[in-house]
């Protein structure tokens, strides 16, 4: 029967395949499994390689890094811990969006637990800590900045901007040159927001001060500084590639990285993204956000990224303790900082920074002042969120749906209707 | 196939003009798709277009070595036939039953589990994922197992309760006589004659299953339960800086779907069509 | 007496083998899909911070959706959008499936292989279609990237609707393919030897013959679009970039019941009354459906 032919075929091809793909295998018994989890899908090779060292001085632990798309994590993280099969050890971001696993109960309380916890910078303790008690290990900050193309810049004679007007005439003459001066696209929403917006409108906005003030309620997104900060990022517009409004991040990352564009308005976090992709390390550069005039203290977006928490309910809640003081302490940090430069760890360790371009970063900070995104803290809290509504504003501005001025009106009339401190 | 008097007109070049476009539409995505997965990254920027320099598997190998792809691939084959295996059964039995032993109000419960074939159970989402904690099946291929039977069995319902009416009544009168007892009929004589009715529903359930996205996302938590789509889904983010991983991806979960669908297409379509045009 | 005891105990032998055969799928089909369908219309009256609601408020949470403009924005504009793109999908696949089975149903060279070649897309997932369109229009490389076709407001959702479109047609021309081959052949030769040109023969014996099948196409596609989320998920985040213009009422379940509030969460009671409107939104087509091309059949 022909039928019957057939199946067999497919059957036939089913186990050669099966047996081709199950090739190898690997056992593991009597071993305690850690399950960590975060939102860095693409750091799995190099958390692997982290944790290989813990591994080898607990050779009865298995650290299992299951990372899950940063769309998707913090949703499946909290159906997780909800429904008993979290993880062992939960990454999370900072303040609104990783205090909701703290408030419902699951995570361990780290007070007493992380080794110096006095000794990490308070800013960052706080960003994972509620009337003090503190649920999240302060693990790693990022920054903002601009990624340069050396080759690009070399061959029309363009050294890094330090201001805004001379950062403006380099993206004209790279322009002019037939360059295509940024990568960046108004697709994925969350780019302009976290990165161009906080990284490069700190300097106009004012930076942490500003920030405070939006936050006690004392100043409005539509006061003339944070107009301002809209105005800078829109005015970034002419010089972004053609097809920028259906350009998303891997493809505005893959245009850097293969030298299709002059600069990337980027994270620290990016490093390792570009070498990864086959930029040569030697050819990127960084620069600060520049500043709106010469003589101005840059406002530096230091973002607190990364925090780490204990799942309360893990079955080997002793093993992840364990793990969690590792996290905490200098070994970790150095390994972290060497695979992953641009994380840069909070343990008050003397960690060195051996790759150039986050030494670069890591350096600025001392003649700057700190700040984190801007609506990320208490703005981001409920729904509308101050991160969604400026994830909806700034692309709108980018494709003209929005002038500056009404795409500050339009975020700050959104977050009028919940956050307390504008309803007073 | 009808056959028709050949009629060399006008539109009968249109026809082969209409078909060779649509043939090219089809083709260039899946062509673009397979030949990116067999090109290092590099060489995806230099040459986006043309065939591979190369024959390159180093694609396919990262995603199984680095990715557990061989993983998702067993929970995807676990899913697909535990779930085919139970919609055969548990549907050739009820139209066993819908067919040759009629009772009042069998009529309306032949019309009962058909109209399941244009609910969406996407609907009850979020009550199937409560039901799913409460059973402590959440976050086990069980839970998808389960949502897929469900919506197999209309479809399997409605294909083999049509079958088997047109099994004659007599031959299971003749078996009666030889003392045969129902069920004995069931499995003996009922079951060997509807084997292409059986291979079509399972065909048509094959695909849905195994593409199915929206519960694994809901359903599924741990990396070790993970679909082949899921995966995809999830690592699309991982892999998405390197457009030959991508692809690779994709070809990878389109392969096992494409072949069936080769060497089952007559059931296929027969089940299909069945399914589409008395509904 | 005795045969009395005997007929019961064979009727009920016949109603547990009955129950026997029936309950297993019985079982499945009503608690796996209809209940749940139900207890999620009920859930859309409760509210509460947890992962499943607990808290009864009535309606309260459908007065949300229909008096606070940022939930009544986004469920409109689901909603708008799900039209669109089911009008997109609908003209598509009838009228160039309609085109594309008659030319595999001609009597020429290949069409019996591109019957077969025309299904290939529709068992793909939706998913990997999607993201392989995306890959297609990507702006640096792509085939079709010289225009912003995901990053334009105009654009963007009728290029969603061609991807699945471009998925599946095949059923289209498969339903239409039957259809055709099913007029009798006796009916097109007289109609020739009468002399009926094209269009005649199209109008008179083509078309009628296929229009209960229009009917059967368009209600599958409206069951599937009403509730597509993956196509989104792939080529526009779940989201629906750009600023939602691509939002579907699938996306917007999955973000409003699945997701954190700061990706647009709105909790899980909230949840279940989008699912509980798209219910009613996919209800009412199907009922349309039934009173327009049902009571033609039975007239």
């Amino acid at each position: 029967m022909k039928l019957a032919k057939r199946v067999v075929v497919l059957s036939l091809v089913a186990v050669l395949a099966m047996g081709l793909v199950f090739a190898g295998g690997d056992k593991e018994k009597g071993k305690v499994r850690i399950v960590t989890t975060s939102w860095r899908t693409e750091d799995v090779e190099r958390m692997n390689r982290i944790n290989a060292l813990y591994m080898e001085k607990h050779p009865n632990v298995i650290i299992d890094f299951q990372p899950t798309a940063d769309e998707e994590y913090d949703a499946n993280t909290t159906a997780s811990l909800e429904t008993g099969i979290g993880a062992d050890i939960i990454y999370l971001r900072s303040y609104d969006e990783g205090l909701p696993y703290y408030e419902a109960g699951h995570l361990v309380d780290l007070t007493d637990i992380i080794p110096n916890l006095d000794k990490f910078p308070s800013a960052a303790v706080g960003a994972w800590s509620k009337d003090g008690v503190t649920y999240g290990l302060p693990s790693a900050g990022v920054t903002h900045g601009v990624y340069y193309n050396k080759a690009i810049f070399k061959k029309h004679g363009l050294t890094p901007p330090k201001t805004w007007a001379e950062f403006i005439k380099l993206n004209e003459t790279l322009l002019a040159k037939g360059e295509v001066p940024i990568a960046q696209g108004a697709l994925d929403d969350w780019t302009l927001y976290e990165v161009a917006f906080s990284g490069l409108g700190a300097n106009f906005y004012g930076g942490e001060a500003a920030r405070q003030a939006l936050l006690a309620g004392k100043a409005k997104l539509t006061d003339p500084n944070f107009v301002k900060a809209f105005e800078a990022v829109y005015s970034l517009k002419k010089y972004l590639p053609r097809g920028y409004e259906a350009l998303d991040y891997s493809a505005m990352l893959q245009m850097f990285a293969s030298g299709q564009a002059a600069m990337f308005i980027g994270g620290s976090w990016e490093i390792s993204t570009f070498e990864d992709m086959g930029a040569d390390p030697a050819n990127v550069g960084w620069f600060a956000p520049p500043v709106e005039k010469a003589g101005d203290r840059l406002q530096y977006c230091f973002h607190v990224d990364i925090g780490v928490g204990v799942n309360k309910n893990s079955k080997h809640l002793d093993e992840a303790i364990e793990y969690l003081k590792w996290v905490a302490g200098a070994e970790y940090a150095q390994a972290l900082m060497n695979e992953l430069p641009g994380f840069f760890s909070y343990t008050p360790a003397d960690v060195k920074i051996n790759d150039p371009l986050a030494a670069a970063m890591f350096e600025v900070i001392a003649d700057s002042d700190p700040t984190v995104r801007t609506v990320w803290e208490k703005l981001s809290a409920q729904a509308p969120s101050g991160n969604e509504l400026m994830g909806i504003a700034l692309p709108g501005m980018m494709v003209d749906k929005y002038t500056p001025k009404e795409a500050a009106e339009f975020v700050q009339s959104q977050l009028e209707t919940w956050y307390p401190p504008f309803r007073k | 196939m009808m056959k028709r008097r050949k009629r060399s007109t006008l539109s009968t070049y249109v026809y082969y003009l209409a078909m060779f476009v649509y043939f090219i539409v089809i083709m260039y995505p899946l062509y673009l798709m397979v030949v990116t997965s067999l090109k290092p990254n590099a060489e995806i920027f230099k040459n986006p277009l043309g065939p591979p320099r190369s024959f390159y598997l180093g694609n396919f190998i990262t995603l199984i070595s680095r990715a557990n792809f061989n993983l998702y691939f067993l929970n995807s084959l676990v899913v697909v036939f535990v779930s085919l295996f139970c919609i055969i059964i548990f549907s050739s039995l009820a139209a066993f039953i819908l067919a040759k032993h009629g009772f009042k109000g069998s009529t309306f419960l032949y019309s009962f589990f058909v109209a399941g074939l244009i609910i969406p159970i996407r609907l009850g989402t979020i009550s199937i994922l409560k039901m799913m904690i409460g059973f402590g099946l959440h976050d086990t291929l069980g839970s998808v197992i389960l949502v897929s039977i469900a919506t197999g069995i209309p479809f399997g319902i409605f294909i083999l309760t049509d079958f088997i009416r047109m099994i004659p009544d007599d031959l299971m009168h003749a078996a009666r006589i030889d003392g045969y007892s129902e069920p004995k009929i069931f499995s003996r004589i009922i079951i060997p004659l509807l084997l292409p009715a059986i291979a079509s529903v399972a065909v048509v359930n094959f695909i849905p299953i195994w593409n199915d996205f929206w519960f694994p996302l809901i359903l599924l938590k741990s990396q070790s339960v993970r679909t082949v789509p899921l995966a995809t889904a999830l690592l699309f983010g991982q892999f998405s800086t390197n457009y030959g991983h991508v692809f690779a991806m994709l070809t990878m979960a389109s392969v096992p779907v494409v072949i069936t669908y080769l060497i089952f297409s007559r059931w296929f379509l027969k089940g299909l069509t069945e399914g589409g045009l008395k509904g | 007496m005795g045969s009395n005891v005997l007929h019961t105990r064979r009727k009920w032998r016949k109603i547990l083998f009955r129950l026997g055969f029936l309950l297993p799928a019985l079982l499945i089909y009503t608690f796996i899909l209809l209940i749940p369908i139900v207890d999620s219309m009920r859930l859309s009256f409760y509210t509460g911070s947890g992962l499943i609601p607990n808290t009864f408020i009535g309606f309260g949470n459908y007065i949300k959706i229909f008096t606070q403009e940022v939930f009544r924005e986004r469920v409109w504009g689901a909603f708008t959008n799900n039209i669109k793109f089911f009008l997109i999908v609908t003209l598509l696949q009838n009228i160039l499936g309609f085109f594309l089975a008659m030319a595999v149903t001609r009597p020429i060279k290949g069409a019996k292989f591109m019957r077969k070649i025309s299904f290939l897309p529709t068992t793909l997932s939706v998913l990997v279609v999607g993201f392989l369109f995306r890959q297609i229009l990507n702006p640096i490389w792509g085939i079709l990237g010289n225009f912003p076709w995901l990053g334009n407001e105009h654009t963007a959702l009728p290029t969603l609707a061609v991807a699945v479109s471009w998925q599946f047609i095949g059923e289209s021309i498969l339903l239409y393919t039957v259809g055709i081959d099913g007029i009798p052949i006796e009916l097109l030769e007289a109609a020739r030897i009468d002399g009926a040109n094209w269009f005649q023969e199209m109008r008179h014996i083509i078309l009628p013959a296929i229009m209960p099948i229009v009917g059967i196409v368009t209600l599958l596609i409206y069951v599937g679009d009403f509730t597509q989320f993956d196509i989104v998920y792939a080529m526009t985040t779940t989201s629906g970039n750009p600023r939602f213009k691509t939002d579907l009422f699938g996306s917007l379940f999955y973000r409003t019941a699945f997701s954190t509030p700061a990706r647009g969460g709105w909790g899980m009671g909230m949840g279940a009354a989008v699912s509980t409107i798209m219910f009613v939104v996919v209800a009412f087509g199907v009922g349309i459906w039934f009173f327009v091309f049902q009571r033609k059949r039975d007239a």
